[in-house]
């Protein structure tokens, strides 16, 4: 029964839903708006089921000692301290939470974390990227004349980089792209046509029959 | 030799201050590079010129504070063409990390053109769900955001009187910084419901919009902080705002660290080349 009353839910929903897609009929519609709130209403079930597993997941790494175990600390503290915040005095604006914990902490923290990228990048970029075949050195040049051409200063070094760099990234760069689409697209109609027969169970977990 | 044994171990922390004083040192003293408008963001830009007055535009804040640097100015520069064109500007996000930018903008922005909340722009919030919002907001706005994000009920907000659903919205921008963003504003709510998308991303993830380009799904790109840089000039051409431009400002520093980061490559590879051929 555990798998049984998944796979039908799966099977009756997805043709359903693919069926409805294609029926403007007021029934279709309606059944559409009502599908789309119970998303809704399960989606926010998952903020739960993301909170229990942050908690275990962390309270483990602090009982087992794991390598860097402390930073687990801090992300419960944080975890509890902006959840009674939030709770007691409120999530709106000009609350605590928004003036002090949102603006005082997340903001530079998140900006700061984003900000060294450039200096890890440059570093990287010097250790690692290195012209060793034929492939690689096409994209090394490929790299330069983006990475000029999206600057003011590519135009000033030469008028015609931006437009080569809007070639770049127009010609090889969107065919190489839109394969990748089709691909990724064809792939995501097999697994999910696969998900809704039936055939691929691995979303329903282990355990017993 | 001995040189080029030394440059391909030359400590990250002189990496490191050589980035910083050359990010630091076009802010202090800006080296005027000049920032000229590519045919995305006019494309862009001509479709939001477009909006008939008295419309509205809706953008998504689908960003967090970390792309706040290279994607706010889009948002400013968006919201300060719309309200110089009496269009209307309807907010929300799909990032519940960035619904206190989207706040920073509300509270900043219109006072500047005289605009009241509630009359010219509005702010939804956030709500979990992703792609089940944006369908439900296709069929009925009301139905996913009963209230704002101040917690005044819809209803009795002015503005949103003539916008019940996406059908009612000429144009949208998503600023994304990743997933949920854009991809999911195409294929919800433009695919579904036909609305004209334009799009604003970081640099790094511009070259997977391309092909939405191409095929027309997307009405005109902003791409990195080049492309809200360009946005500003725009908007300052048009003489729409005449506010700061920090896109423009942050661009010397992006050259020079591209610059950087390219003869940082040159001089690593002519490091590499050269010992390795007195290696073999």
């Amino acid at each position: 029964m555990k798998r049984t009353i998944p796979l039908a839910i799966v099977l009756t929903m997805g043709i359903t839903m693919m069926v409805q897609f294609f029926v403007p009929h007021p029934v279709s519609v309606g059944y559409y708006d009502l599908t789309t709130r119970w998303i809704r209403i399960v989606g926010a079930f998952a903020l739960v089921l993301g909170t229990g597993s942050f908690i275990m997941f962390h309270s483990d790494k602090v009982r087992r000692r794991r390598q860097g175990w402390y930073y687990s600390i801090i992300s419960l503290v944080a975890l509890v301290v902006t959840t009674v915040i939030g709770l007691g005095w409120g999530i709106r604006p000009g609350s605590i939470l928004q003036n002090v914990i949102y603006a005082n902490f997340l903001v530079p923290l998140n900006a700061s974390m984003f900000a060294i990228l450039a200096f890890y990048m440059a570093s990287a970029a010097y250790r690692a990227f290195r012209a060793r075949t034929k492939e690689a050195a096409l994209l090394l040049i490929a790299a330069f004349i983006v990475m000029l051409g999206m600057v003011p200063i590519g135009a000033s070094i030469w008028g015609k980089l931006p437009e080569l760099a809007e070639w770049v990234l127009s010609v090889p760069n969107m065919a190489a792209k839109r394969a990748i689409i089709f691909g990724v697209a064809l792939g995501g109609i097999a697994t999910s046509l696969k998900v809704i027969l039936g055939i691929e169970r691995g979303w329903l977990g282990g355990g017993k029959q | 030799m001995k040189f080029f044994d030394a440059l391909q171990r030359i400590d990250r922390r002189i990496i490191y201050i050589v980035m910083g004083l050359l990010v630091i040192f076009p802010l202090v003293k800006p080296l005027g590079l000049g920032v000229s408008s590519g045919p995305r963001a006019r494309t862009l830009f001509d479709a939001v010129d477009s909006i008939p007055a008295g419309r509205t535009l809706l953008i998504s804040v689908d960003f967090d504070p970390s792309s706040m640097p290279e994607l706010y100015p889009m948002l400013a520069a968006l919201m300060r063409h719309a309200f110089a064109r009496d269009v209307k500007v309807l907010l929300c996000g799909l990032w519940v990390t960035g619904a206190g930018l989207a706040d920073k903008a509300v509270t900043e922005i219109p006072p500047e053109y005289g605009k009241k909340y509630g009359d010219d722009v509005v702010y939804l919030g956030w709500k979990a769900g992703i792609d089940a919002v944006i369908l439900g907001m296709g069929e009925n706005i009301k139905n996913v955001f009963p209230t704002d994000y101040y917690g005044h009920p819809l209803d009795s907000l002015r503005m949103m009187n003539e916008v019940v659903r996406l059908r009612d919205i000429p144009m949208a921008v998503a600023i994304s910084a990743g997933t949920p963003g854009y991809t999911d504003w195409l294929n919800f709510a433009q695919s579904r419901y036909g609305l004209r998308l334009g799009a604003g991303v970081t640099a790094v993830s511009a070259a997977d919009a391309y092909p939405y380009l191409q095929t027309g799904q997307l009405t005109g790109l902003l791409a990195g902080m080049k492309g809200g840089a360009e946005y500003e000039v725009l908007v300052q051409k048009k003489d729409y705002s005449r506010a700061y431009m920090p896109a423009v400002a942050a661009m010397d520093s992006q050259s020079l660290a591209h610059v950087v980061i390219m003869l940082l490559v040159i001089v690593g590879n002519i490091a590499y080349f050269a010992t390795r051929k007195r290696g073999a």
